[in-house]
């Protein structure tokens, strides 16, 4: 087990100077000079030189590269043109309401479980078949015409739930300490929780599909054991593994940021941050954001391997 | 009747006809059913996938008629009653009627004709980007799984790194550094899912290249290349029609979020994402029609290649066969 994680420890510092390099290259790429962009429309010539020597525009690419990782390593995230504000300031402030949201999504979704489970236990029944055909319509509907459609019912249409913004108070910084903070929170939770259901519902009566099959359940049954433990004990206990693999990498993926839910519930978060500083071109901010959202996503990745390891041992000696 | 007329008749005589290999009267019953017609046989029973199949097919009609206006520049350029992108101030803000069955935007225009010229758009984009991503997962993948060692780890190490950016914001910093525009779009979206599909035909490359006839085709001294696109390639196949089927309607969502957030495609061009975009504000005060008409022909395309691609996984997985 020890093996394995340290591997993966390995493997995870070669993934992260892989996407510091890919980032530097692409900030590298971008047309023009950023020290034009930096110094604003109307900066003398002698200010945009300033600028280029302050920010080591003038080195060589292997130099730049070299201060871009060690302000990196450091947690310096460069400063937003927009604001003149540290990115990780503005991070900071973000952070809880995007974690907010991505805990409550990621809740919501586990409701598939049952779901799935029900599907498979009735494989071919009409309930199997209308489920599976709702997940399969639910699923394609793209996060944020749902979101729209979401935002419309409940917001305008009915009224009875805010449809834009932040409010109320926390405790924590993410548990709702009020119904305003609640209320604010339920349609864009709802909405990246429905199109998960669904996956997850897909997904987990698949893998329990495989499970009621295989010979261990089918020796389980034949000692006897009642249908309820052989349902909830032998076959659940592994056919939850995938899924709840699915889940921890969705939870890594919402806590980078849900872009495009945030920008169609104008709800503040790292996804709204990035989503105004492209607006804005202010490329500290979305490159800042990025990086947050893949550190956050690596890591996320990581402890779901090793948790799957830990649960599955078959895993630790592929 | 001789005792040698009776024996023949027990050995199934097409079976040892001497007719020439191409022959037309060669038996087909000897051999087993080829990988289309079996797909096709298991395909046909799921019904989701046949409609989704219905929707793909529709989809492409509609967006290759509307490419071959766009190229030919028949009709104006388009092929819809009204012109997609002239104002008509005078009919502004219709709900929907016999001459304009999806009504009318806040400008005047045919939602109906927008709508169906942005099928070209997410076709284009769709194709597009993927066959780029194809194109390198394709050239990469069989190499990595066919050689392994150091060429393997390089590569699927270089994939990993291409795992780990979050999907849409990777796709929406290229997109700001290479400038917003539809060209952009597809090069971003082409850029960052070769890695999966790399990854995928290494895996089949890897437990085709251990086969007899692979071995064969070495004894016969076939050179590598030719056995890795020649032989182990097009064996490692089925799962790659199952992501390229899922990549395109993924590329289509990617494209119309793209434009939603306002850095995909630019109006006037009409996109499904745009258009979503463009009417949102009047979804709000009640006019409907121009917010639903682009958001179920987005989402009833992208359901018809989700469903086609789960169809079409089942049908061709072992595992599942009976």
């Amino acid at each position: 087990m020890f093996g394995y994680i340290a591997r993966r420890l390995v493997q995870l510092v070669f993934v992260l100077i892989g996407v510091s390099i890919i980032t530097f290259l692409i900030m590298f790429l971008i047309p023009g000079d950023p020290a034009y962009l930096l110094a604003g429309k109307n900066a003398t010539p002698q200010r945009v030189a300033e600028i280029r020597v302050e920010l080591g525009l003038d080195k060589p690419i292997y130099v730049q590269y070299g201060r871009f990782v060690d302000r990196l390593a450091h947690g310096n995230l460069g400063e937003s043109y927009q604001f003149e504000r540290p990115v990780r300031q503005m991070l900071q402030s973000a952070i809880p309401n995007t974690a907010q949201l991505a805990i409550a999504a990621v809740l919501i979704e586990l409701l598939g479980i049952p779901l799935g489970v029900y599907s498979a236990l009735r494989q071919y029944t009409v309930w199997d078949s209308a489920l599976t055909t709702t997940a399969l319509i639910i699923w394609g509907i793209p996060v944020f015409v749902l979101a729209v459609f979401m935002q419309y019912v409940f917001g305008v249409y009915l009224g009875i739930l805010p449809f834009y913004g932040n409010g109320g108070s926390t405790f924590l910084k993410v548990i709702p300490a009020d119904w305003n903070n609640l209320s604010h929170l339920i349609l864009p939770a709802v909405t990246l929780g429905i199109i998960e259901v669904a996956y997850i519902s897909y997904m987990q009566r698949a893998a329990m599909l495989e499970v009621i099959r295989s010979d261990y359940v089918r020796t389980a049954r034949a000692k006897g054991l009642p249908e309820r433990s052989v349902i909830l004990k032998h076959s659940l206990k592994n056919a939850l593994i995938p899924v709840m693999t699915i889940a921890g990498i969705d939870l890594g993926a919402l806590l980078g940021g849900a872009i495009l839910t945030e920008t169609v519930f104008s709800r503040y978060g790292v996804g709204l941050m990035v989503y105004n500083a492209i607006n804005a071109r202010d490329l500290p901010v979305v490159v800042g954001g990025v990086l947050f959202a893949t550190f956050v996503y690596v890591i996320a990745n990581l402890v779901v391997d090793v948790a799957y390891a830990y649960v599955d041992p078959r895993i630790r000696y592929e | 009747m001789t005792d040698t007329e009776s024996a023949a008749s027990f050995a199934e005589p097409q079976l040892d006809s001497p007719l020439p290999v191409g022959s037309e009267n060669r038996p087909v019953s000897a051999k087993p059913l080829g990988l289309w017609a079996d797909t096709w046989r298991r395909l046909r029973r799921n019904k989701l996938a046949l409609v989704g199949l219905g929707i793909i097919i529709v989809f492409l009609f509609v967006g290759v008629a509307e490419i071959f206006a766009g190229v030919t520049g028949i009709n104006g350029g388009y092929l819809a009653p009204y012109n997609p992108n002239t104002p008509n101030y005078s009919i502004a803000k219709q709900a929907p009627s016999l001459s304009h069955p999806f009504g009318t935007d806040y400008i005047g225009r045919d939602v109906f004709s927008r709508t169906l010229v942005a099928t070209r758009i997410s076709l284009l984009v769709g194709v597009i980007a993927v066959s780029i991503a194809l194109a390198l997962g394709l050239a990469l993948g069989p190499l990595s799984g066919y050689y392994g060692g150091a060429i393997d780890s390089v590569i699927m190490r270089v994939a990993d790194v291409f795992f780990a950016f979050p999907y849409i914001l990777f796709v929406l910093l290229l997109v700001v550094v290479l400038g917003p525009g539809f060209t952009n779009v597809f090069i971003a979206i082409g850029l960052l899912s070769w890695a999966s599909y790399a990854r995928i035909v290494r895996g089949t490359v890897l437990s085709v290249k251990t086969m007899e006839y692979i071995e064969a085709a070495k004894a016969a001294g076939a050179s590598d290349l030719r056995i890795i696109f020649g032989h182990v390639l097009p064996n490692s196949m089925a799962p790659v029609y199952v992501s390229i089927a899922m990549g395109i309607g993924g590329a289509i969502v990617t494209e119309a979020a793209l434009s939603f957030l306002g850095i995909g495609v630019q109006p006037p061009t009409a996109s499904w994402g745009n258009m979503i975009s463009d009417y949102l504000n009047y979804l709000q005060a009640g006019q409907w029609w121009m917010e639903l008409f682009p958001c179920l022909a987005l989402v009833i395309t992208v359901f018809g290649f989700i469903s086609f691609g789960n169809g079409l996984r089942d049908a061709t997985d072992p595992k599942l066969k009976e």
